[in-house]
């Protein structure tokens, strides 16, 4: 997944192309049985939890893998018999769709007897997609992508993936078993972990260069106010890691309430927007005009913070709900 | 197994889920009501109560070794504590003495110092403060210029002190003075037990911008010392006040400053009804969700703390976010409070500190322990390896 020299080479490579990842790659992940990472055993999984679900995330943002690999593993519970075995395997390609505009609390997309009508946003990574798990006002849907009254608008993303608009018009699709919104709060805190294996290339990359690059006679990263700079660039990562961790080890023990772990969710995806917008911003600061060239990886680590931020979630939402779970201005449902 | 006193089982037996729950219900019962959540630091004659009734409980010492009068509690057990009683709204004591030399003493002390002083600081009779700040020498204090002369059986010290937390109700000082001129300038500071009353000692009480007298400069005009309140060897001093940086250093980073700002944000947003506003909200929202986040980090070297193990360079960090933090959230609420923010109450007029005096009060937690420019510092040489 990472060239010998330790570039970010594979990742530029794939940039702008069709379907902006390698099929082949995603079914060596599925060989790795990395995709049936949250499966219980019984179910042929590994059965490990969400933190172990960061932890790979982590990894594959540290090496900006475009394979849309955190949703097969977030929806891989929601599927059966041979779409499950197609999705951990990587030999199919599942993708979530979730997202409507004007972030209803609910979703408009409506399911019944078989059919699904509505438009859903922001799909990511959707080209090369053979099925969309759903999101609809009766729970999740399997839609398979090749379906009649099914049309995905494909444009480039920042990252030099894609984004899709999805319209749904009396499409035939199969309701899934399985809670679609918790498969979601473990898409969102893997996609935080991800922009945090981003954010510590970014910090790495810009230490180095700190140390390395010369002017006055001396190393830049002497000077003082940029020792401070960097130092604030590593107490965000440091903040990420610490919400995230705390996160996930919250869902996997299901000690507090469901409105406790969703506050706590949305708190590191939270984080993970702030850290990201912060730490790679000032990571092109500190590099200076080379951090604006493309020629440098630093860019595939900005526009890649850039594209998840904006899919990954809407930080007003997460900011509502937060303040709701949290029960912060004497919401009720803390006591829940 | 048996100790003498009031403890007569050992609560370093107990779960910490036990171990909390019955220090809140003690401090239910035996805190004195008039003394929570106190809008300023107190002064001795103030919370003199309070260290008493730590006295008699067994818990004033907390970390100190049960043959010295502490607690012996493990570390957990005093996060614990400290936790509890910030929750709680416990005043801060004259703590010098218990958090800083006492811990010193019983490491670096004579037998005769450990005897003299330890049980002293225990009844309250001996009330500490600390002089390593002077005029000249702040966030760079190797260059201090206090001196010790060598006269045969004492010590002459000559120089000035400042920003000595609350000096005025201290009947004893611990101090860093120069007793010889080494190449290298930490090697020439020793670390001295001054007694307050002692002949060429004034202390002058200093407002802040606060209007308290939170602090003191102390002038030291040919002030013998005996030969015996050194502390260590001379020259060691550098040494032995370095020493005490260790698990001490998670608690600025505590979260409990900010928590308590915003609470006060929270309570002056629903007094004016501001609370009902989402731009209030959202913002509101934002400095919560810092508080998280940090408590999420604090957490994280919290359990380092517990495991016994060492606190790297980089639990800079806690300080610096989390002073910073307090300090947007008391500039938030200067900003909601409108013109109450203009009001002024003498320290001791008011039950509550007005919003200003609240900014303000949090204006030196960024310059104290290190100030975090000092600790940025670090940061990028210990933690980052960023070159000088």
């Amino acid at each position: 997944m990472v060239a010998p020299d330790g570039s970010l080479r594979r990742a530029r490579e794939l940039r702008f192309s069709h379907p902006g990842y390698d099929r082949n790659m995603l079914a060596q992940i599925g060989g790795q049985g990395w995709l049936a990472l949250r499966l219980s055993e019984d179910a042929g999984g590994a059965g490990l939890g969400v933190s172990e679900f960061c932890v790979l995330a982590e990894e594959f943002g540290a090496r900006l893998a475009p394979e849309p690999a955190l949703g097969a593993i977030a929806m891989s519970r929601l599927l059966r018999g041979q779409d499950l075995d197609q999705c951990i395997s990587g030999a199919g390609v599942f993708i979530p769709a979730w997202r409507e505009t004007g972030e209803p609390d609910a979703p408009k997309t409506r399911y019944a007897a078989g059919r699904v009508s509505g438009v859903k946003h922001a799909v990511y990574m959707a080209d090369g997609a053979d099925a969309f798990v759903v999101s609809t006002d009766s729970g999740a849907v399997l839609l398979r992508a090749s379906s009649p009254g099914v049309r995905a608008d494909i444009s480039a993303s920042q990252d030099g993936g894609n984004i899709a608009t999805l319209h749904m018009n009396d499409a035939p699709a199969e309701l899934l078993n399985g809670d679609m919104d918790e498969a979601l709060d473990e898409l969102s805190l893997a996609t935080s972990a991800y922009l945090l294996g981003v954010i510590g290339v970014c910090v790495r990359l810009t230490l180095d260069y700190l140390r390395e690059r010369r002017q006055f006679g001396k190393p830049i990263g002497a000077f003082q106010a940029l020792q401070h700079r960097a130092a604030d660039m590593f107490t965000q990562r440091l903040l990420l890691d610490a919400s995230i961790d705390a996160a996930a080890r919250a869902v996997d023990a299901g000690s507090e309430s469901h409105s406790q772990r969703r506050a706590a969710v949305s708190r590191a995806y939270l984080r993970a927007v702030e850290a990201s917008l912060l730490v790679t911003r000032e990571a092109i600061q500190l590099h200076g005009a080379i951090g604006y060239t493309d020629e440098h990886d630093l860019g595939l680590l900005v526009r890649k913070a850039l594209t998840l931020r904006a899919v990954a979630g809407s930080a007003a939402a997460h900011r509502r709900n937060f303040a709701t779970s949290a029960g912060l201005f004497g919401a009720t449902e803390n006591a829940a | 197994m048996n100790h003498a006193g009031p403890i007569a089982r050992d609560e370093n037996d107990l779960s910490d889920e036990t171990f909390r729950d019955d220090v809140r219900a003690w401090l239910a019962q035996a805190y004195p009501p008039e003394l929570r959540h106190p809008p300023r630091r107190l002064h001795f004659d103030q919370n003199r109560i309070w260290y008493q009734i730590l006295a008699k409980k067994g818990w004033l010492a907390p970390g100190w070794p049960r043959e010295f009068g502490g607690a012996g509690l493990s570390v957990s057990k005093q996060l614990i504590l400290a936790e509890e009683f910030d929750a709680y709204g416990c005043a801060r004591l004259n703590d010098m003495g218990i958090i800083m030399l006492g811990p010193l003493l019983i490491r670096f002390g004579s037998e005769a110092q450990k005897q003299f002083f330890l049980p002293r600081i225990m009844s309250g009779e001996h009330i500490w403060c600390q002089g390593y700040s002077e005029p000249g020498a702040g966030s760079d204090l190797a260059s201090l210029k206090t001196e010790a002369r060598d006269a045969g059986d004492h010590w002459v010290l000559n120089g000035q002190k400042t920003w000595a937390t609350l000096a005025a109700d201290a009947n004893w000082m611990f101090l860093l003075a120069r007793t010889s001129r080494a190449e290298r300038r930490q090697e020439g500071i020793s670390f001295l037990l001054l007694e307050m009353a002692s002949p060429g000692v004034t202390v002058r009480p200093i407002l802040t911008v606060d209007m308290h007298d939170e602090f003191c400069e102390v002038f030291l005009d040919e002030v013998k010392v005996p030969k015996e309140n050194i502390l260590g060897e001379a020259g060691a001093g550098w040494t032995i006040a370095k020493a005490l940086l260790g698990f001490e250093r998670i608690f600025v980073g505590s979260p409990k400053q900010s928590q308590t700002a915003l609470s006060k944000l929270l309570a002056a947003a629903a007094k004016s009804g501001v609370i009902d506003d989402s731009v209030f909200q959202d913002r509101y929202t934002r400095l919560a969700l810092d508080l998280a986040d940090l408590r999420c980090l604090y957490e994280r070297y919290a359990g380092i703390v517990r495991r016994g193990e060492p606190l790297g360079p980089e639990v800079s960090v806690l300080k610096v976010f989390q002073t910073e933090l307090y300090q947007r959230i008391t500039e938030y609420l200067l900003e909601i409070a409108g013109p109450e923010a203009a009001c002024f109450e003498r320290p001791g007029e008011g039950v509550e500190a007005t919003p200003a005096s609240i900014f303000l009060q949090a204006r030196p937690a960024t310059i104290y322990g290190g100030s975090n420019e000092v600790q940025r510092n670090i940061l990028a040489k210990n933690v980052l390896g960023l070159p000088t």
